[in-house]
């Protein structure tokens, strides 16, 4: 019993590692349809509950959210929308075969 | 730089083949691998348990974790996030350095006042020509908002300059809502956030300021 526990162990283990090894350690690359350079995402801005502004990306099946941050490292609440609204064209990076499903 | 991008070939090659092989642990003991670790602080591949050597403590651990190297997207501000895409879901966050202040390959501050030109001494108050400055400054810039920043030189206690920035920075606001600007934020800094040595007379002066960041 402990012998077959320990076999799927390494299998499970050695399944992970194939998939490692299709994906591997470069997060900085869109694993969707374009595979593009993540750093050509256009963004929008979602503002939260305080008012404050975030960079929001939708890449199609993959959603960013990053604090828009000024020199001194404290948030930016700029006032360019209302709390929780989303503006500007930040849908950009989605594609037409995926496109964005909400 | 050359040598980083080496090592780090060398460190991913060592990872694949430890995950083919499901070897279990590895030890990186050598000064150059010890300091990749130590310098990007990541994990190796999923499953897969590694010796670090501490850069801090010279000790050696064992972490598990899978590497996770991330691209940089630069925003519309100008400033670095950390991204990353593992096959379904997407991460980011602010690339800081380690005193919590964004990494930005530009700046967005759209001016900075020399306080002797607009306030005497000690004196939070614009003259009438200051003023007619400004408010034609606000008029024809495109901002959608302002952040105002007060700055002082190092004379006079700590508590003193932060009052008197702080004053400074809001006279300016005050002049740019006049002008039916957005302001987003008035803050006195005092003398903490220093861009020149307050050892000379020039570094004092540079020192004394009003930053108006603009939001776009």
């Amino acid at each position: 019993m402990k012998l077959v526990k320990i076999t799927l162990a390494i299998a499970a283990v050695t399944a992970l590692a194939a998939c490692e090894g299709q994906i591997g350690a470069d997060k900085g690359i869109d694993r969707g349809t374009d595979t593009k350079d993540l750093s050509q995402l256009v963004a929008g801005i979602w503002v939260d509950p305080n008012g404050c502004d975030h960079w929001i990306i939708d890449d199609g099946v993959e959603g960013y959210l990053s604090a828009r941050l000024d020199k001194y490292g404290k948030p930016v609440c700029s006032g360019a929308a209302p709390a929780n609204v989303a503006t500007g064209n930040f849908k950009g990076g989605a594609t037409s075969i995926i496109g964005d499903i909400l | 730089m050359a040598m980083v991008n080496m090592l780090s070939i060398a460190l991913r090659t060592v990872a694949k083949s430890a995950a083919i092989l499901s070897v279990s642990a590895m030890a990186f003991t050598t000064v150059a691998s010890a300091q990749q670790h130590g310098k990007q602080q990541f994990g190796n591949a999923q499953g897969v348990a590694t010796a670090i050597q501490d850069a801090a403590t010279g000790k050696t651990r064992t972490v598990l974790g899978e590497r996770y190297i991330p691209n940089i997207w630069v925003d519309p501000d100008g400033c670095e996030h950390w991204v990353m895409d593992d096959g379904v879901e997407g991460y980011m966050t602010p690339h800081t350095n380690r005193q919590g202040i964004p990494v930005c390959r530009r700046g967005n501050v759209c001016g900075v006042m020399n306080s002797d030109q607009f306030f005497s001494t000690n004196s939070h108050h614009i003259s009438r020509s200051g003023q007619q400055h400004l408010m034609n400054f606000f008029r024809s810039s495109k901002a959608s908002a302002y952040i105002i920043a007060g700055h002082t030189d190092s004379r006079a206690s700590d508590e003193y300059n932060m009052r008197l920035s702080y004053n400074r920075a809001t006279t300016v606001a005050n002049i740019a809502r006049s002008a039916g600007a957005r302001v987003a934020d008035v803050r006195g800094y005092g003398e903490r956030m220093p861009i020149a040595s307050n050892k000379s007379q020039v570094g004092m002066s540079k020192n004394r300021r009003v930053e108006i960041i603009c939001v776009r």
